[in-house]
């Protein structure tokens, strides 16, 4: 028993150094190049700076996200092997830097270093342009959850979109041409089938997907990111996973058929978010759900031929769409970067502010307590905070996934989707929308 | 020219072409180096033909041009999951013709290290057959670390963890270490669990069910046709058990039972009987810890040490049925001039050798009977209008291993 | 509709009940050996390297030449060379090599040597860049007097008569084989002292 509480303390750890890393990093380059230089030209050139310091505050979500991609893909494949390992009572991987962390990162390196193999016979145009396509997407569909996931910090509500859903939903609708395309250019039939099989996947379950997206929608009454994690303010009962509030506003003397259509209500919402994540697994193609690769049947699938850092490409990717469907859960079902429980939200912001506050106190006369302020605002802190452990939580239970379920058919993915998902998706839709008014 | 529309044609315009693949030698589901020319319609298998041989080792040549000392510590290689078997069926067959009468602790040595290794051989199946269906990360290590205990347990009776060369010609090798027999009967204690959890995690899930009901139907005449054995022939209604219908060694003494599925059986009956074989085998080791004459290793050590060198035949503690081998073997050995046939039942079917020899120190002849190649021979007929993935889910119920098919 | 409904949560639940095996699982020890760190314990009757033992107390050579090993070899990876020493007309070793590149550990030649000289050690880290490497000349095999005294105790071998009186002729390789083959291997459970290192 002890080895195994060692080997989760030691997991705990390299999570914490590794969040760390990412954070940090993300954290200070975005601070530097939005906060710290701008106000730097400001002060040096005055009103003529304000053009470069305006760029470079735009810039600032643009790196934060080509910071944040690689480094937290690093870290999630290096978490889900540990994880793998501590399900499947092994170690995993423990001889890279300490515990392990960099284990990941000398992979990317021998990943980035080895050659390139185009088989005989690809279309070497369509070829290189398919992981490109596939990885594409992923950057650009991040953007709008940056505003939510930050509490809508002044940098980032740029990038907020009054129909910042419709975007993503759109957005992550384009990998699979990558998928196809890479497929057909391998030249190879194995590839051909996992990209077939990709294509029809991604077409299926992207239906019941958007329809439950467009449940929450109905239900939060906007597609606007900011607001609807801001709905969900709170607690837990606020959730859009328990009908979006229709639970706290019940009182004694609320009708029967009010609190009955409550609680179907948050009945639907949990069916919505089942079946959230089960199409969301379809999308980024993870088990039970893993058809366009499976390993046993083809190989690798529509990957099959990749190598080097056009292979390094593809699974970069497939990460970052992974967390980016747990954010986007955590935005949309589990109370974006709000804590469950009243209370527990506004005592980590005072306690980061008196805490800041004790270290820092000193230095509020002078500048470095306004630089100090600007880093860390306990806000947005406890925001990232929240959203990260429930992102990270759908990351943990999309492992544990990995290490339970066989995959399923094609056939049966097929009949699934269209004779299961679909249908249920469309009774919700319906039933929300008469619950909601009901309420 | 245009080709004339007949009424099929015409019922469905959409004609596609069948596309040949080539799966195999090297792909990460074929166990190994087996060939499937596979002709696809779309997802679905039109045809299907197994090329064999490409792990082809002359064994049964090897047997004629060895000594018979020798070539004991070779047959382990036939089939590498379950060296004791192959052991084991050609010592039955040269006891056979040498008439020897084998001392009954070492038979139950043999039947012990047998269903240790049956019971090796089935938890290997169990995770590569998950891998197959595509359960890549949970299921392959559970059994595997049972089968770790397990192959640790052979090496420290055997010396090595695949390549046995335990049961001899006369006998088996050598006593168990101290402590072994301890050691087996806790794990045996604590297997049934784990094989519970194994079933929590599979037997009942929806995916695993809806992947292996109804899929590749064994009908019972084909299986017997095809000269199928096994847990696959027993999955399709036939009760074909050698430890059962015509028992050797000392099965007639144990109280086991033979899952037999009384229908036509399809990949979840396979794995059901090879679930609960893992149970009967378990159940039978520590039958045979229990009965075995003169108890564990380790008490008869002691009883031996007060009486050393009684010289009595029939001891009680150290002569007649207590000894291991008949007669120490040395590299000497000869196998009377005859011709003999023996089988055993093998966790993957009816293993059996026919020898034949001329007194000599070497074989004139040998010739196996491995389950393994009869049982692949009837895949075509099995994938037959069944997908893609179900080739896997099928050629991983059959538990072919392919050395044992080339020999 | 109802029966769908009924299966549709059967199947959920069985598919927590296996998403709760595997979680469990987390919580057990790891399996796994860390192997260049930690040494496995490998049993006494483990089949590793190819060594010839020397007489643990006296530390003379075990091996009287009688080529028992070499002609039991199914690889034919044991060569001997002999002569006979012209003072005292007895077989004296030249040269012992073993291919370990054809060596399958089958452990025959352990079996029949009258002196248990040749013994498999608990060695399996043999890799070595070049196959001509593999092949392990007399001064590679033998084992010094400490290594010898380890594995006689680890495998529980009868200690060596000492070579004072003439040998006599190894007649009956079967009859020492037998005295060989029936001594129990033995796992020695005390942490031995590791001869390799
Ligand atoms: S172990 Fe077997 S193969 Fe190796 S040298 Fe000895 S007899 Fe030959
Ligand atoms: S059998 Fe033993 S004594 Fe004889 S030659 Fe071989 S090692 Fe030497």
């Amino acid at each position: 028993m002890n080895s195994a509480v060692f080997e989760i303390g030691k997991f705990a750890r390299l999570t914490l150094l590794w969040l760390c890393i990412i954070f940090g990093a993300v954290w200070g380059v975005s601070w530097s190049i939005g906060v710290l230089l701008p106000a730097v030209i400001l002060s040096q050139s005055g009103e003529s700076g304000r053009f470069w310091a305006q760029l470079l505050q735009a810039l600032v979500p643009v790196v934060a996200v080509a910071l944040f991609v690689p480094l937290n893909t690093c870290y999630m494949v290096l978490a889900e092997r540990r994880l793998l390992a501590l399900f499947t009572v092994r170690k995993g991987p423990n001889r890279v830097g300490p515990d392990g962390a960099f284990q990941t990162v000398a992979d990317a390196l021998k990943l980035l270093l080895k050659e390139e193999i185009t088989p005989r016979g690809a279309d070497l145009l369509m070829y290189t342009l398919a992981p490109v396509i596939f990885f594409a997407p992923s950057i650009i569909g991040v953007m709008p959850l940056l505003a939510a996931v930050s509490g809508n910090h002044p940098l980032f509500t740029p990038v907020n979109l009054p129909t910042g859903v419709f975007y993503i939903l759109a957005v992550s609708s384009i990998p699979v041409v990558g998928v196809v395309m890479g497929g057909w250019a391998s030249n190879n039939k194995y590839s051909l089938v996992g990209a077939l099989r990709s294509a029809a996947q991604a077409i299926s379950y992207e239906i019941p997907l958007l329809l439950s997206i467009i449940t929450v929608c109905l239900l939060a009454g906007t597609l606007d990111f900011v607001q609807i994690a801001d709905n969900q303010r709170g607690s837990l009962l606020n959730w859009n996973i328990l009908g979006g509030g229709a639970l706290t506003h019940l009182g004694i003397g609320s009708p029967w058929w009010s609190i009955a259509a409550a609680l179907l209500l948050a009945a639907c919402c949990i069916l919505l978010f089942a079946l959230y994540v089960i199409c969301a697994c379809a999308e980024v193609n993870r088990t039970p759900f893993d058809l366009p690769e499976a390993e046993s049947e083809l190989v690798s699938g529509f990957n099959t031929e990749y190598s080097g850092i056009k292979f390094a490409i593809f699974f970069l990717a497939e990460y970052t769409n992974l967390f980016i469907v747990s954010t986007f859960a955590a935005v949309m079902f589990l109370g974006g970067g709000h804590a469950p429980f009243p209370g527990l939200e506004d005592a980590c912001i005072s306690g980061l502010r008196g805490l800041l506050a004790a270290w820092f106190g000193a230095c509020t006369p002078f500048q470095l307590g306004w630089l100090v302020n600007s880093l860390v605002n306990p806000a947005t802190v406890s925001q990232v905070f929240w959203i990260i452990v429930k992102s990270y939580a759908l990351v943990w239970f999309a492992s544990l996934i990995r290490a339970t379920l066989p995959r399923l058919r094609i056939d049966q993915l097929m009949d699934y989707s269209w004779k299961r998902l679909v249908p249920l998706a469309l009774i919700l839709l319906i039933a929300v929308t008469f619950l909601k008014e009901l309420v | 020219m245009v080709p004339e529309m007949t009424e099929e044609l015409r019922a469905n315009k959409l004609k596609t072409d069948e596309m040949l693949i080539n799966m195999g030698p090297q792909h990460p589901a074929t166990h190994g180096v087996l060939r499937l020319i596979l002709k696809l319609d779309g997802e679905l298998v039109k045809h299907c033909e197994p090329v064999v041989g490409h792990l082809h080792r002359a064994q049964e040549w090897q047997g004629q041009n060895r000594t018979w000392f020798q070539y004991q510590a070779l047959i382990d290689r036939v089939d590498y999951l379950s060296g004791m078997f192959t052991s084991w069926a050609l010592a039955r067959a040269a006891e056979k013709i040498d008439d020897v009468k084998v001392p009954l602790r070492a038979e139950y040595m043999r039947v012990i290290v047998a269903e240790m290794n049956r019971l090796t051989s089935h938890l290997l199946w169990l995770g590569t057959f998950g891998i197959d269906l595509g359960a890549m990360m949970g299921l392959p290590f559970y059994p595997f670390r049972e089968r770790e205990e397990l192959l640790d347990l052979l090496e420290a009776i055997a010396g090595q963890r695949m390549m046995f060369n335990y049961i001899r010609i006369g006998g088996v090798q050598n006593e168990a270490p101290p402590g072994w027999f301890a050691r087996l009967f806790k794990f045996t204690g604590s297997f049934p669990d784990r094989i519970d959890e194994y079933e929590a995690i599979l037997s009942n899930n929806p995916i695993f069910l809806k992947r292996t009901k109804a899929v590749g139907i064994l009908p019972r005449k084909l299986a017997i046709d095809y000269g199928v054995t096994g847990p696959t022939l027993r999955a399709s209604g036939v009760a074909l058990d050698l430890r059962k219908v015509k028992p050797y060694s000392v099965y007639d003494r144990l109280d086991f039972a033979v899952p037999v599925c009384n229908r036509d059986g399809d990949t979840y009956d396979r794995y059901m009987c090879r679930i609960i074989e893992m149970h009967e085998s378990n159940k039978i080791i520590r039958q045979c810890i229990e009965q075995i004459p003169g108890g564990t290793a380790d008490v008869l050590r002691e009883k031996r040490k007060a009486c050393s060198a009684c010289g009595k035949a029939n001891c009680p503690h150290c002569g007649g049925d207590l000894a291991i081998m008949v007669k120490k073997q040395n590299a000497g050995l000869r196998v009377k001039a005859g011709e003999g046939f023996a089988a055993v039942e093998s966790p993957r079917g009816v293993l059996g050798c026919y020898i034949i020899s001329t007194g000599s120190d070497t074989a004139y002849r040998i010739k196996w009977r491995n389950p393994s190649f009869s049982n692949l021979a009837v895949l075509p007929e099995l994938l037959l209008d069944h997908q893609i993935a179900d080739i896997m889910a099928i050629f991983g119920s059959i538990d072919v291993i392919l050395p044992d098919v080339d020999r | 509709m109802l029966g769908m409904v009924g299966r549709a949560a059967e199947g959920f639940y069985q598919v927590c009940r296996g998403l709760w095996t595997v979680f469990k699982h987390s919580g057990r020890p790891p399996t796994t050996k860390e192997f260049p760190d930690v040494m496995p314990e490998l049993p006494g009757a483990f089949r590793g390297r190819l060594a010839l033992a020397v007489n643990p107390e006296t530390g003379e050579h075990l091996c009287i030449s009688c080529r028992q090993c070499e002609r039991v070899c199914p690889d034919k990876c044991i060569d001997i060379t002999a002569h006979k020493s012209p003072q005292t007309g007895k077989l004296e070793l030249i040269d012992f090599k073993i291919d370990h590149g054809l060596c399958m550990f089958c452990g025959l030649c352990t079996e029949v040597c009258p002196t248990s000289c040749i013994i498999n050690t608990s060695d399996f880290e043999m890799s070595e860049y070049s196959r001509g490497a593999l092949i392990y000349d007399l001064k590679r095999l033998t084992l010094s007097q400490e290594e010898s005294a380890y594995y006689f105790a680890k495998k529980d071998l009868p200690p060596p008569k000492p070579k004072a009186k003439p040998a006599p002729k190894p007649e009956a390789a079967g009859d020492a084989g037998e005295s060989l083959a029936q001594q129990p291997s033995d796992v020695s459970q005390q942490p031995g002292p590791k001869a390799e290192e």
